[in-house]
């Protein structure tokens, strides 16, 4: 069993590592992840949503059906909590 | 050898502790403890996200501060790019927590009523009482 999962951490992080090769230099401006998409929201949010928080402009304006669906996921988890943890009434039984 | 290691230092960070949350997802047999672990994995992702986030020279959080509304009525206000960090993988990542954290809710409620079935959390344990008993 511990064998077995030694066995797969180390492939993991040999790929993990081998992975690490490819990736940008720590705090590259001119980094993938900042050179594409990200330009057009820094320089637009302020103009088009009137926040002058980035975050907030992107959570709540460019993406706010995602951050309702997040809702409906707190919202579910919160829900499923409430019915395996209630006490259970004197008629239904010890049945989950 | 060593200057290659430095420059790319944070993911070799990341690897270390997602490598550890996994360790505990497989190795342990302890069922808090595998949550424990996936706890941590999911903290490595969120780290190495907001790392990509990060630039170097002078850039600060993405927050206009100060004559922000006179630059909204002009419409025309030169924003430099290279002062503001990417804020896209720090919004990605707010959603990420908050779903972790209904994650982590709702296991330890079925850890609560596992253990009212069983009397105890470890794996191997509850195994064994699944098949003596047959259920």
């Amino acid at each position: 069993m511990k064998v077995i999962a030694i066995l797969i951490i180390v492939l993991t992080g040999g790929l993990l590592i081998y992975g690490v090769e490819e990736m940008p230099d720590w705090g590259d401006p001119n980094s993938p992840a900042s050179s594409h998409v990200s330009p057009k929201y820094i320089k637009e949010a302020l103009e088009k949503t009137a926040t002058p928080n980035i975050v907030t402009a992107v959570l709540g304006d460019y993406r706010g059906y995602d951050t309702m669906g997040e809702t409906a996921v707190i919202f579910t988890a919160g829900i499923g909590c409430i019915l395996m943890l209630r006490k259970k009434r004197k008629g239904e039984g010890e049945g989950d | 050898m060593l200057e290659y290691i430095v420059s790319k230092y944070n993911f070799w960070v990341y690897v270390i502790l997602l490598l550890i949350g996994l360790y505990a997802m497989v190795g342990k047999k302890n069922l808090v403890k595998k949550l424990i672990g996936m706890n941590i994995f999911q903290s490595a992702v969120i780290l190495f996200y907001v790392s990509i986030g990060v630039k170097k020279g002078g850039a600060t959080v993405p927050i206009f501060l100060g004559n922000a509304h006179a630059a909204h009525g002009h419409g025309n206000a030169i924003i430099d790019v290279a002062s503001y960090i990417n804020p896209l993988p720090h919004v990605l990542m707010l959603t990420a927590i908050v779903v972790s954290i209904a994650t982590t809710g709702v296991a330890l409620a079925v850890l609560i009523l596992i253990f009212r079935r069983y009397k105890t959390l470890e794996l191997d344990e509850i195994i064994k009482i699944r098949k003596d008993t047959g259920v």
